[in-house]
């Protein structure tokens, strides 16, 4: 689920970049080193989107390195247990089959898939129903339910199923057709 | 209160059976290594178990493996499983050896009231002793979660819900979860593998249903489908009348003893009151949960450190009682007045406490004056004087015909005679109450052995008997 909200950060930064376009200059370092990265307990920072306040700068002991307490506005992104998410099927093996929604990325282990769908080895493998109406390979967009996150300092995983109803594939890969 | 407490206790007795004989009837207290033979198999123990703690309420673990005659290791291992699944509470306090509480007692009856006078004396050991009750409103949850658990396994695999999927190595038998696994994916082929030792995870099938085919066989998982359907239906139909019992049950108020201490507390107060009514055993023994422990001097001393308002002793004294087998006292330690048992005096149980007893009640009195014990007393007083009156006459009589010995064998039969009068004057609820101590509940017979000792012949007995007799005291003491 996506939230936009406000984050705080320290930003250092170092004396060459005082002067006139000190402020710019925090706000370039800000995204740079925030967006795409992801914090375990708000989620990944998908896009900076305005700075709310930097506070006075401290200089450092010992070091000429400025601090600047930075507070900004944010997209954030955090899957839940529970959360329904549509994917792109990024890998198809034995065990089930790995889906990105964004930058999470989700397992789904065959057991969770329906009974009626049996992997096709091959050079694509993919899974499919007997007469081939219904076909998960790469590349294709599956709509699942995330069943369980595991939630890292700066990494999260998730499982997930397309067992219930209303679960499975939107739409086939583009390839083929 | 007492029969209403038995009302609301039935029911849950009743679920305790059914809960017994439905989930624990094949537990035995082997441990798996050890070899399991026809003589020494002993499933459903469990089952005896639960069974005898539901006519109990607390109850001294040594006493009920006496009553069920197990050894008290199984009775233990037993208990402690049944603890564990929170279905008993138990208790381990630290005690005096018996002896030593029955002599404290002593001690306190005659006034010394110095607890600190038994530090130095070096037979008094503390063992620790264990009791157990059950925990009715514990189990009534517990039976619950269970069924629950069971019916929610069930459904989840009939269903296959959203269970997060387990992997195992079957080199070093590492476990593993889907979360982990997604880490573990090898970028050369596509199984996961172990951490440790780089073997292939296998997926853990599914835990209901047998694991036979693998999941690409239709026929297979549909006879999964019905195998777990047969188990879902068998599972409703046998715990039916556990159910039941459960609808039954969920509306009425759990009977609650407390703690021990705080049950000791209550049924010594309980019971020191409704005695002297001449209680009749079965009252007693439903509405203050007697079977448990048998303490038969706790009633008398709790009352009179009760009353006169020594609350703190009192209950030292209690814990320290417990039941301690008496030690023998020396003839130069009786003193008048002295709550002495039996194997104090060197003597059989029943008379000598019954002696005991009713010395304790005089010594009390002594000490209080409460209106029950001395209306009481009056009346036994009263048919004492008159029935030694008569007895001094008959005596005379036969002193002119015969000898010192016959003397001494009308003594004792007139000790014999003594007895059951003096037992229905008020005692025999006193009686009663140690003979229910002594037996822990109905299942054994309280010992007829009355009739038996009534004609033994204690020199100590005969010659107080022959002394007092003279006296024309209001003593209670056994002439």
């Amino acid at each position: 689920m996506f939230f936009h909200m406000i984050l705080e950060r320290n930003m250092h930064l170092h004396p060459r970049h005082f002067g006139r376009d000190l402020r710019d200059k925090l706000i370039t370092k800000l995204m740079k080193d925030v967006e795409g990265t992801c914090n375990g307990r708000h989620g990944f920072i998908v896009a900076i989107t305005g700075i709310e306040s930097v506070d006075k700068g401290l200089v450092l002991d010992g070091s000429g390195y400025a601090t600047f307490p930075v507070k900004y506005q944010c997209v954030v992104f955090r899957p839940f247990k529970g959360e329904i998410v549509e994917a792109v099927v990024s890998m198809v093996n034995k065990m089930g089959f790995f889906a990105e929604a964004g930058p999470v990325q989700i397992f789904i282990s065959n057991h969770l898939i329906p009974d009626d769908m049996e992997l096709q080895l091959g050079d694509m493998p993919n899974y499919s129903t007997s007469d081939g109406s219904v076909k998960i390979q790469k590349d294709c967009e599956v709509r699942l339910k995330i069943i369980g996150t595991r939630v890292d300092a700066t990494e999260i995983f998730c499982i997930g199923t397309i067992k219930d109803d209303f679960l499975g594939v939107i739409s086939d890969s583009g390839q083929t057709s | 209160m007492g029969s209403h407490e038995a009302l609301s206790v039935e029911p849950f007795k009743r679920l305790v059976k059914l809960a017994a004989r439905a989930f624990y009837d094949d537990i035995t207290t082997k441990g798996d290594k050890q070899p399991k033979t026809g003589r020494s198999d002993n499933r459903g123990i469990a089952v005896v178990v639960l069974d005898a703690l539901t006519r109990r309420q607390w109850v001294r673990e040594e006493d009920l493996a006496k009553d069920l005659k197990l050894h008290s290791k199984q009775l233990r291992r037993t208990l402690r499983f049944f603890e564990e699944e929170k279905l008993v509470t138990r208790d381990h306090r630290k005690e005096t050896a018996k002896g030593a509480k029955i002599y404290s007692a002593a001690v306190a009856a005659t006034g010394d009231g110095q607890p600190g006078g038994r530090e130095g004396d070096e037979k008094l050991k503390m063992h620790t002793h264990s009791y157990c009750c059950l925990d009715y409103a514990q189990i009534y949850d517990v039976v619950r979660y269970r069924l629950h658990r069971m019916k929610k396994m069930l459904k989840d695999e009939l269903e296959s819900k959203n269970t997060v999927q387990e992997y195992i190595c079957p080199n070093c038998s590492k476990r593993y979860t889907a979360l982990d696994a997604l880490r573990l994916i090898s970028p050369h082929d596509e199984y996961f593998h172990c951490e440790s030792c780089d073997g292939i995870l296998v997926a853990e099938a599914d835990k209901l249903a047998a694991q036979e085919l693998g999941d690409g066989d239709d026929s297979a998982r549909k006879r999964r489908q019905e195998k777990l359907k047969d188990m879902l239906q068998n599972m409703e139909e046998q715990l039916k009348p556990l159910i039941d019992q459960l609808g039954r049950v969920k509306d009425l108020t759990v009977p609650e003893f407390g703690s021990l201490q705080a049950w000791e507390l209550q049924n010594a107060a309980g019971r020191a009151a409704n005695g002297d009514h001449g209680n009749d055993p079965s009252k007693s023994s439903q509405g203050l949960g007697f079977g448990g422990t048998p303490m038969p001097y706790v009633g008398e001393t709790k009352v009179e450190v009760a009353l006169s308002g020594i609350d703190g002793k009192g209950e030292n004294i209690k814990s320290e009682n417990g039941n301690a087998p008496s030690k023998v006292l020396p003839p130069w330690m009786i003193r008048q007045g002295m709550e002495l048992s039996d194997e104090q005096r060197g003597e059989t149980k029943q008379e000598a406490k019954m002696a005991g007893s009713s010395i304790a009640l005089e010594s009390s009195d002594d000490k209080n004056t409460t209106d029950e014990k001395d209306d009481v007393k009056n009346i036994q007083d009263e048919y004492v004087k008159a029935y030694y009156a008569a007895l001094l006459e008959r005596q005379r009589e036969q002193e002119a015909h015969d000898d010192s010995q016959q003397q001494m064998s009308n003594a004792s039969t007139s000790n014999g005679v003594a007895m059951p009068t003096e037992r229905q004057v008020g005692m025999k609820s006193k009686l009663a109450d140690e003979y229910e101590g002594d037996d822990v509940e109905w299942d054994e017979e309280p010992p007829a052995g009355n009739t038996a000792k009534n004609f033994k012949v204690h020199d100590l007995n005969v010659e107080a008997e022959a002394s007092d007799e003279e006296e024309d005291d209001i003593d209670w003491e056994e002439g």
